[in-house]
């Protein structure tokens, strides 16, 4: 019920729809006349008639009738007449009136700052300076946000008051409802909610941040406003620029295409060493490789041989135990040996997650073991990554790492190694069909010559 | 009027008195009559009556907003006013334009109000608001007069909404001129009132001071209010005068 609903064209029309036809003379909700003191007006409704009637016209059930009933309230085309400000429908006795069509919730026209800016000068004129707290501070946000036009405003409130004073009390009466039933949609006071989806514009000036002003003019206000969205904007671009040229300036040794690779590039020159020496299983890592591992802790896990290092490394520090964590990392199974009280190995994670996951384990799903492995993960990364890189295991495979050497090109063109493209998969398969057809071709004349 | 004009031309140059803006003044009131006719719209309170209205209240605020275009727009044009002038020529321009913009978009929502709700067919669809008087007095302080004449066709409802289609136009595009043309920027004015001036005097915003140029315009009618004013104020006059003859005969008789 408490749903913000984003309004369309379509939803409007069915709303407004049903409004005509809940007030039809006929076949509408009878209405009834309201007292005050001296002036009666007319066309008020009760909650209860508004809910019975929907149950009747459109065959639902009690609450659900309720539940539009609402809906009608909180956009604006119902409007309470004891307590304005809650807009609720309840179904009793409280009185409700319709909201005249210049005020009905439509997307084409949104209440706009000037509005709301002549709606409060007028209140203020009525009530003498008695506006409500919340009131008063839009009001002052709105004349510094629109100073401009501020005279305008001052104006325009005089002469709408003066317009109204030309009308019998009982319409000035129902003019002000109105006015304040729309303004209390469309400008929610802080606390309650706000029925209206604005998508991104958000326009309530209680949430903004309060830039502490003092009576700065507008022209200051905006320039400060100016220049500290610029410079967000702009610290926004430094830090992703700073650390996009930090990733390249790290990254860039490594590039085979800027740096090229040693000892040479496999693709350009068909030799496979520098394959060879990268693979998982060499004995000795090349530098850049090791390099390459200081550079986050992903880096040392996808590699293989580095992941193989951490592991040894481990093992020497703590016995044993984290070793097959990390192992589980990876295959977080295993993890659940670990978890059950009394397992053979401790696993050190905290009493949180230890009694998270106990209890999922109870009725174990697919992500029972998540927080676990999270919390693991996250102690290697801060913990034991960078210890390792401190360490002398560490330490001893940099120093021990081969850089290899760039193959010199022969002085002579015709010593260097000819550059030859590989035959084609097409020849490739074709001999491959040739040799089936021969020894097809053979055991069938096998065959024949048999028979 | 041609009279007027020249003195205005002749003082421009010499005085650099502020400017009376009655006729902006006007504007502002047509404008807000008009918003408060359009709230009527769709409501019970809509009749044929309201339409004409409306249309006679649309007709008036145009006017008035071209008179203010021009004679605005040839006081901005003008090189040789000084900054004071300027920025009160400016300010004045920002009250123009939002008055502009305000009749603008209420002649778009009483075009759409007056297409849902058409008064050819029973008029059961009209929304009970509550709303039971007319706005026949609100329409006469738009258009200056002290009763309105009814006299348009039954099927207005129809016929005025394709006016009032050109017409959205017509101001759109004068509004894109006025953009075009006069080079103001509106937020680097400075407001006269300050927060809460409103419940000050009522005495009328757009006047700086007395005394002044005025901008050639057909005056308007004082309202029925001032009226009524004077005319106790003379009656009062009239009744002490009485009074005091008819003491001093008492005495010159008593006397001789």
């Amino acid at each position: 019920m408490s749903t913000i609903i984003n309004l369309n064209q379509s939803t409007l029309g069915g709303m407004e729809r049903m409004i005509i036809s809940m007030q039809d003379p006929d076949m509408g909700i009878k209405l009834r006349n309201q007292r005050l003191l001296i002036t009666v007006i007319p066309h008020a409704m009760t909650g209860l008639d508004i809910v019975e009637w929907l149950i009747k016209k459109c065959s639902i059930s009690d609450e659900e009738a309720l539940h539009v009933g609402q809906l009608f309230v909180k956009y604006g085309y119902i409007y309470p007449l004891k307590e304005p400000r809650n807009l609720i429908l309840k179904a009793d006795d409280s009185s409700y009136r319709l909201q005249t069509p210049y005020y009905w919730m439509s997307t084409r026209w949104p209440a706009s700052e000037l509005d709301y800016a002549i709606y409060l000068a007028k209140k203020n004129i009525r009530k003498q300076g008695e506006l409500i707290e919340y009131e008063k501070e839009c009001y002052n946000a709105l004349h510094k946000r629109i100073n401009h036009t501020w005279d305008f405003v001052v104006m325009q409130a005089r002469e709408q008051l003066r317009a109204s004073k030309q009308r019998r009390k009982g319409d000035r009466i129902v003019l002000e409802c109105q006015e304040q039933a729309y303004w209390l949609v469309n400008r929610p006071p802080p606390g309650t909610q706000d029925s209206i989806d604005h998508g991104p514009e958000r326009r309530t000036t209680n949430t903004r941040v309060q830039l502490v002003t003092n009576g700065l003019s507008l022209k200051y206000l905006l320039k400060r406003t100016l220049t500290i969205t610029i410079c967000d904007g702009l610290t926004c671009l430094c830090v992703c620029a700073r650390s996009y040229v930090k990733y390249c300036e790290q990254y860039q040794p490594h590039d085979p295409i800027m740096q090229g690779c040693l000892p040479s590039n496999p693709w350009i020159t068909d030799d496979i060493m520098f394959w060879n020496m990268n693979s998982e299983t060499v004995a000795l890592p090349t530098k850049l490789r090791v390099e390459r591992w200081s550079f986050s802790f992903m880096e040392l896990l996808n590699d293989q041989m580095g992941r193989k290092e951490f592991l040894t490394y481990l093992e020497k520090e703590f016995s044993g135990t984290h070793t097959q964590i990390n192992e589980s990392i990876h295959n977080p199974y295993k993890q659940y040996c670990f978890l059950a009280p009394g397992a053979s190995r401790w696993v050190n994670i905290d009493s949180k997650t230890m009694e998270k996951t106990l209890e999922g384990l109870k009725r174990p799903h697919r992500f029972v073991l998540d927080d676990a492995q999270m919390h693991i993960y996250f102690l290697m990364k801060k913990d034991s990554y960078p210890r390792y890189l401190k360490s002398e295991l560490y330490k001893n495979l940099l120093a021990r790492a081969i850089v290899p050497q760039e193959t010199k090109k022969s002085v002579f063109p015709f010593m260097r190694r000819q550059r030859h493209s590989s035959p084609s998969p097409a020849l490739a398969t074709q001999t491959a069909e040739d040799d089936g057809k021969a020894k097809y071709s053979n055991s069938n004349s096998g065959t024949a010559s048999r028979l | 009027c041609s009279l007027s004009k020249n003195k205005f031309t002749n003082n421009a140059y010499t005085l650099e008195r502020p400017i009376k803006t009655t006729m902006l003044d006007a504007l502002n009131k047509v404008t807000a009559c008009y918003r408060h006719l359009v709230i009527a719209l769709g409501s019970t309170s809509d009749s044929q009556n309201l339409r004409e209205e409306l249309k006679k209240t649309r007709k008036k605020a145009q006017e008035l907003a071209v008179a203010n275009r021009t004679k605005l727009t040839s006081l901005l044009k003008d090189k040789n006013i000084s900054k004071d002038d300027r920025a009160e020529y400016e300010r004045l321009w920002v009250l123009f334009t939002s008055s502009v913009e305000l009749l603008e978009v209420d002649m778009k929502r009483s075009l759409e109000i007056g297409q849902d709700f058409p008064l050819k067919v029973p008029t059961r669809h009209l929304i009970q608001t509550g709303m039971t008087g007319s706005t026949t007095t609100v329409a006469a302080r738009a258009m200056s007069v002290q009763n309105m004449k009814y006299e348009a066709d039954a099927n207005i409802d129809t016929v005025d909404l394709k006016e009032l289609e050109t017409e959205i136009a017509q101001v759109d595009q004068m509004m894109e001129e006025m953009e075009m043309k006069v080079q103001v920027a509106p937020w680097a004015v400075e407001a006269k009132q300050e927060a809460g001036a409103e419940l000050k005097s009522t005495v009328s915003v757009g006047n700086s001071s007395v005394g002044v140029i005025s901008i050639c315009e057909e005056e308007p009618k004082e309202t029925v209010e001032g009226e009524t004013g004077l005319m106790k104020v003379f009656a009062g006059v009239i009744f002490t005068a009485v009074l005091l003859i008819a003491g001093i005969l008492g005495y010159l008789v008593i006397n001789l």
